[in-house]
């Protein structure tokens, strides 16, 4: 009997499975009807809140002051010199540097914003996610902070406006009136490192001259490389590399002002810059170097395998290290066949602006964004700039940039002195994480073979394009 | 004859709550007390994110922008169904599933069947041919990675001591495709092979020995003994296999990153970026929601085939 009545059954408890269902479905209701937008909350206006003019009160609570960042040597750094540092001012504080691989920095940043929670109280944005995180409301407008704590006359006004205003400005120049979200954490650009063992003491001065000593210096000497660059199709790599040539060409990247790329990256210029990269250049790399990064090139040139190379100044340490390099036993060693110059020039001297700027999250609690102001402003003096330079960081305040602590604290710090004046940088709109992939994508079809570079260029051209005019839905 | 006893007959009625037991907690009860947790986290965890994706698959919402969700109806599929960049990725996942599961069955069941005649050794060789499977698809692909370099990389080492050339495995369009696929055969293959070994060792025995009665070949044992009873379960594995593969991701994006260009772009590394490069959360939800209608659709496929099968 009573098996008779289990077999009538069915064989899940419908009523609470029903019941479950429903639950979700109104759930899914109540949640569409809320809609994904935000309400409220004073973080998610479009444009950010602002930072107080002057820094709060400080909390003489035990706290951690969290920052996140990509892994590579400058976070360690950061860590270390913060801590030791600024808790000489602030002994209840404790500096944590978080790091994720270079290649979910910006994911592991704006899926935080999305959530509107963030683990991390100062974002180091890399200064083409400015728009991005402006746009969004995720980072706090420290325009009257600014005025009321910075000695903005200290630095190169290109250098204020890269790391922090929204909108862009024009390359070289700052807009006072523009709002600034971020302060100067590390600059950065590109330097030529060369063989003086193999292609002599002096550096080339031209791009053409460049490769004409690259391809001697290659079939001088079997086993090694005539060039060594970034090509790999994460991150900005290749086409940071393919930004380079194009500005030394004399091309541009956009019309800023119409949001124009169509006619202008793939106009005569920009096709003579992708000639020069996949047909001069590429041929005078390593077979298979069509992946290489940061790391990859670093590899190739502390092995000897490389006559000239090009890199972040900012991960150069290691080159000198000979721990890390066959070209010597000791740092001298390594500097009588590895020598440091700033970009060659060709029709232009443009030069890729790097490093990135410190930014509150929107997110952070009260306490922390106050504590975030107050490191800010200790950050940015002269002395504390100095320092960070001597301990491996590259200051973005002139004084600190020609003062001996930097200059003599690495043999490429000259290099990022003299480029300071010849910086260009990339978009900063919100469109910025499209526009990168697109370009990074082509251009390492182009040098891999996938693509013709012709056909690279205009499709990059036409596929940025429609990312700025709003088609698509991001394919 | 009749027998009787002292004691009382039970009575078929339902039996009265134990002394100290809740009177509510029924069969009925107890069933749902158990399965409630188990329950609550499917529809939390799966359900209902499956739910919020198809809603916001019908807008145009974005997880980062502050404007809302928009209804747009059917336009985020159009637009993904009509897309010349979906259809590359599209190939190159089919491409890459066929290659992957046809090698790994092939390799697999080669593997078990050479495994399954052995009598000595058959477990440690079987352990041994698993540990692959029991890595993570990050480390694999990482080992690989350095594996396959070109420059420095010990394949391209062991080739150049055989007087071949370097191989551009991981950089040229056609070898980056390739290495994904035998990097995937060597973690996926040992699956294939633990399936179809289970089904080679339950083969009954007094099928070969009738056939050894009647002098059938080797191949005649194979092709009419052997594969018939194996195949359903081999099918099986297929199935798992492929569902797999159509969704890889980890691989591509350690290995190649989805380079050269976009040439090894997997479906699901094209909806990683739509959905975190440019926030389109909307598109992405869409773009997820026909991944799971054809590998659902398929599986139906698949699945009818095999009760067909099953029922000859």
């Amino acid at each position: 009997m009573r098996y008779a009545q289990r077999a009538g059954r069915r064989s899940l408890p419908g009523r609470p499975v029903r019941l479950a269902t429903a639950a979700i479905v109104m759930a899914t209701v109540l949640a569409a009807c809320g809609g994904g937008g935000d309400d409220g909350d004073g973080g998610s206006e479009a444009g950010g809140t602002k930072a107080p003019a002057t820094i709060p009160e400080l909390s003489d609570e035990p706290q951690t002051l969290s920052f996140v960042w990509f892994e590579w040597p400058p976070a360690q750094a950061l860590e270390d010199f913060a801590n030791a540092e600024y808790t000489k001012e602030r002994p209840n504080v404790t500096i944590e540097v978080n790091t994720v691989p270079n290649a979910n920095w910006h994911d592991a940043m704006f899926t935080q914003f999305a959530a509107q929670q963030t683990d991390f109280d100062i974002a180091i944005l890399d200064s083409q996610h400015i728009g991005e995180a402006v746009t969004n409301g995720n980072i706090l407008d420290l325009t009257d902070f600014v005025e009321e704590n910075i000695d903005v006359d200290a630095y190169d006004p290109y250098l204020l406006a890269a790391y922090g205003q929204y909108p862009q400005a024009e390359t070289g120049q700052r807009d006072e009136d523009a709002s600034l979200y971020g302060l100067p954490l590390l600059g950065d650009t590109w330097t030529m490192i060369y063989r003086k063992d193999l292609i002599g003491d002096e550096p080339p001065e031209t791009w053409d001259e460049m490769i004409a000593a690259a391809q001697k210096c290659q079939d001088e000497n079997p086993g090694v490389s005539g060039l060594a660059f970034h090509q790999a199709n994460g991150s900005d790599a290749a086409a940071v590399t393919y930004n380079t040539v194009n500005g030394v060409y004399g091309g541009n990247l956009w019309e800023s002002a119409d949001k124009k790329i169509e006619g202008v990256i793939n106009d005569e210029a920009g096709q003579k810059a992708m000639d020069v990269l996949v047909n001069e250049m590429k041929p005078l790399t390593a077979k298979g170097s069509g992946n290489w990064f940061i790391d990859e090139v670093n590899a190739a040139v502390a092995q000897g395998k490389a006559c000239i190379a090009f890199q972040w100044i900012a991960a150069a340490g290691g080159l000198v290290d000979p721990a890390q390099s066959t070209l010597g036993t000791t740092e001298d060693e390594i500097l009588d066949k590895l020598g440091f110059a700033t970009l060659p020039s060709q029709d232009t001297d443009f030069v890729p602006l790097g490093g990135m700027g410190m930014h509150i999250s929107a997110y952070a609690p009260d306490d922390r964004q106050a504590e975030a102001l107050n490191f800010m402003k200790w950050f940015e003096q002269e002395d504390i700039q100095k320092k960070w330079a001597a301990a491996g960081g590259v200051p973005a305040r002139t004084d600190a940039i020609q003062s001996p602590e930097f200059l003599e604290a690495g043999p490429f710090n000259q290099v990022y002195a003299d480029s300071v004046s010849r910086m260009r940088d990339m978009w900063n709109v919100p469109e910025y994480a499209q526009l990168i992939d697109i370009e990074n994508t082509n251009v390492n079809a182009a040098l891999n073979g996938a693509k013709s570079p012709e056909d690279a260029l205009n499709d990059i051209a036409e596929q940025q394009q429609g990312v700025l005019d709003g088609g698509g839905g991001g394919l | 004859m009749t027998t009787t006893t002292d004691r009382p007959v039970q009575e078929a009625s339902p039996t009265p709550p134990a002394p100290g037991g809740s009177p509510r907690l029924s069969d009925r009860g107890l069933a749902v007390a158990f399965i409630s947790p188990a329950l609550l986290l499917l529809l939390g965890m799966s359900v209902f994110p499956l739910l919020w994706a198809l809603y916001l698959s019908f807008t145009d919402y974005s997880a980062t922008r502050a404007t809302g969700a928009n209804f747009v109806g059917f336009d985020n599929y159009i637009t993904i169904l009509t897309s010349s960049e979906v259809h590359t990725r599209a190939l190159t996942t089919l491409v890459y599933v066929v290659g992957a599961v046809l090698l790994q069955t092939v390799l697999g069941f080669s593997i078990a069947y050479l495994i399954s005649r052995r009598t000595r050794g058959r477990g440690a060789l079987t352990t041994l041919f698993l540990v692959p499977m029991m890595l993570s698809p990050v480390v694999v692909g990482l080992f690989w990675k350095f594996m396959l370099d070109a420059q420095f990389g010990v394949i391209n080492s062991m080739l150049g001591s055989l007087g071949f050339g370097q191989v551009e495995w991981l950089t040229r369009q056609r070898t980056a495709l390739f290495s994904l696929i035998v990097v995937d055969t060597w973690q996926w293959t040992p699956f294939i092979m633990l399936i179809a070994l289970a089904g080679l060792t339950a083969v009954p025995s007094y099928l070969y020995e009738a056939a050894s009665i009647d002098r059938a070949s080797e191949w005649f044992r194979f092709r009419h003994i052997t594969l018939p009873m194996v195949w359903p379960l081999l099918l099986i594995a297929v199935m798992f296999r492929a569902i797999e593969a159509f969704r890889l991701f980890d691989l591509v994006y350690i290995l190649t990153s989805g380079g050269p260009g976009v040439s090894t772009e997997t479906l699901s590394f094209h909806v990683y970026k739509v959905a975190f490069l440019g926030f389109n959360t909307g598109t992405a939800s869409a773009y997820g929601i026909l991944m799971v209608l054809v590998v659902i659709v398929l599986a139906q496929f698949y699945l009818r085939y095999l009760n067909k099968l099953k029922e000859g």
